[in-house]
């Protein structure tokens, strides 16, 4: 089986391999210059105690609020677009841009939009005789600004997946129920709705669960800011790299993983119960 | 209302003015940033970060190639992406050979648990990927940064699709003829599969172009960072290098416009494929 080896490797050591070590690190003493040393459930216990292990759950707790926006947003556009129209694969095309963007970039971009003093945004609210919002300094308009670029980001591809979904509505079913009398709205909830609801599910599980793997959107855009503003992600590297100590954040990463497999279960249930792609 | 806009159903002016709008504003939205960082990259040094005080300058690129120091990491990204590119695609397709194309016994029990690695978030398993590399005397490496994204199970995925969809006719005739197999993965199954192998292709350039966590960790020496990484340590100095990082992030956004701007129509077609045809 010599085709399958080099992937078997690979996959087999790097990930399967890490998650096994990953597990028995988390129950272990080990920092940069000792260990590992079992220590049983003592990360854990230390972990329920640490309050800012709490403020990083909470805050990729609320960080996971970009799913709903992203849902609305890039369904409500989809529908909007939906009317082929001259030069629409052109406005497809630019919204694409965000998603290939290195997401550094994304951030840095944003970065300069943000910047309190001389950015654009605080420039156009002071402009109307607003104050000035503390983008990169203030919670919870960190974890805003940072959302935002994830929106940014990702809204293209979503889009694009509800609008592969709104294709496949039959067509010849909303121009019955429009003849029919029915409004836009009742076409929308009794035809439309039903038919994406599958769609609408999975980018629900896929956004939900790269919510809580965000690292470089929190990481650049709000360089600076403590690090109670942000997610559990920055917090592992922060614990494993900036303080050495890999046990907890070995324990901090488990934590996360049972988060994340709760969504990937949802995942697996619901891409294993329709043919759809 | 001209008569050669294909439309699915018809709809007064005013709506339609409406659509556009919508669209303007979400083009707006989309390259806006892009463009305003563009702008800023190309101003020169002084004044406000949101006034345009017109000029042109290339100032801020020379600070970020002599001062940042990018012309290292320009050329590490480069090396990095194409290689890990390249092993994707080659990987992915020889381990998706066999899970397509031949019978054995466990091959779905190797296929159900390559695939379920794509549950574990890179981002849960960082301590002991690090540990390995440590320990395999990679650290502060090139290699460190591509050896263990060098296969994605999504990848072997894609592949194994597309050979499930060559006719068995193609590969007996391949068989008659007297090829072994590596001759006819080689010459009959990766050719017939062009268009999904660009597509990981892709997928693996913009990947490995943007990767900033795994690289952040395993590289250390100036001389051996990424462009991503790269960026990020100029933007943990001073301010003043806050030109000079946008003019960074530039050059790291033109390649993949690049790209972009080549795949276009094969994207297009391969992407958007359902939603554009009418």
């Amino acid at each position: 089986m010599a085709f399958l080896a080099p992937a078997v490797i690979v996959l087999g050591v790097f990930f399967a391999g890490s998650l096994a070590q990953v597990v028995y690190l988390s129950f272990t003493r080990y920092t940069a210059f000792s260990g590992p040393d079992w220590v049983g459930l003592e990360n854990y216990s230390r972990l329920l105690a640490s309050e800012r292990f709490w403020r990083g759950l909470l805050n990729s707790g609320l960080y996971l609020l970009v799913t709903p926006a992203i849902i609305v947003l890039s369904l409500l556009a989809a529908m909007a677009v939906e009317v082929r129209l001259r030069g629409m694969s052109w406005m497809r095309l630019a919204l694409f841009l965000p998603v290939v963007t290195p997401t550094i970039v994304a951030a840095l971009m944003w970065r300069l939009l943000y910047n309190e003093d001389s950015g654009v945004l605080n420039a156009a609210l002071k402009g109307l005789g607003f104050e000035g919002i503390r983008w990169l300094s203030e919670r919870p308009w960190t974890l805003i600004s940072a959302a935002l670029v994830t929106l940014w980001k990702g809204f293209g591809f979503y889009m694009m997946v509800f609008l592969a979904a709104l294709a496949s509505v039959p067509r010849e079913l909303r121009e019955a129920a429009a003849l029919d009398g029915a409004n836009r709205a009742q076409v929308f909830w009794t035809v439309t709705f039903p038919s994406i609801r599958p769609a609408i599910a999975l980018v629900f599980v896929i956004s939900s669960i790269s919510a809580l793997k965000v690292f470089e959107e929190l990481f650049v855009t709000i360089k600076g800011a403590p690090v109670s503003h942000q997610t559990v992600v920055p917090l592992i590297y922060q614990v494993a790299f900036e303080e050495g100590n890999y046990g907890m954040a070995s324990a901090i990463g488990i934590t996360l993983f049972v988060i994340i497999l709760a969504f990937s279960v949802v995942q697996l249930k619901l891409t294993s119960r329709g043919e759809r792609t | 209302m001209p008569s050669d806009v294909p439309m699915i159903d018809r709809r007064p002016v005013w709506s339609l003015t409406l659509w556009y709008l919508v669209a303007a504003l979400l083009i707006l939205m989309a390259v806006g940033p892009a463009i305003w960082l563009i702008v800023i990259a190309f101003q020169p040094p002084g004044g406000e970060l949101y006034s345009l005080k017109g000029g042109f300058t290339l100032d801020n690129f020379r600070a970020a190639w002599r001062d940042g120091n990018l012309a290292g990491p320009l050329f590490n990204s480069v090396l990095v992406t194409i290689v890990r590119a390249a092993l994707n695609v080659f990987i992915a397709a020889l381990a998706a050979y066999p899970l397509a194309r031949m019978r054995f016994r466990g091959r779905d029990t190797v296929f159900v648990l390559l695939l379920a690695t794509m549950m574990i978030p890179e981002q849960v398993i960082v301590v002991p990927m690090f540990r390995m590399i440590v320990g395999m005397g990679l650290y502060d490496t090139l290699i460190a940064v591509v050896l263990p994204f060098s296969v994605t199970a999504f990848g072997i995925y894609l592949c194994r699709q597309a050979f499930l969809a060559i006719p068995d006719e193609v590969e007996e005739a391949a068989r008659m003829d007297g090829a072994g197999s590596l001759r006819i993965w080689w010459s009959v199954i990766l050719p017939l599969s062009a268009p999904t192998l660009a597509t990981l292709a892709l997928f693996s350039v913009i990947g490995a172009w943007s990767e900033l966590l795994w690289p952040l960790i395993v590289l250390q020496e100036q001389n051996k960072f990424t462009l991503p990484v790269a960026l990020n340590n100029m933007l943990s100095q001073f301010e003043a290098n806050t030109r000079a990082a946008y003019a960074g992030a530039v050059l790291s956004l033109a390649p993949i416009l690049l790209l972009f701007a080549i795949a276009q129509r094969f994207l297009k077609a391969e992407i958007f494929g359902g939603a554009v045809k009418g």
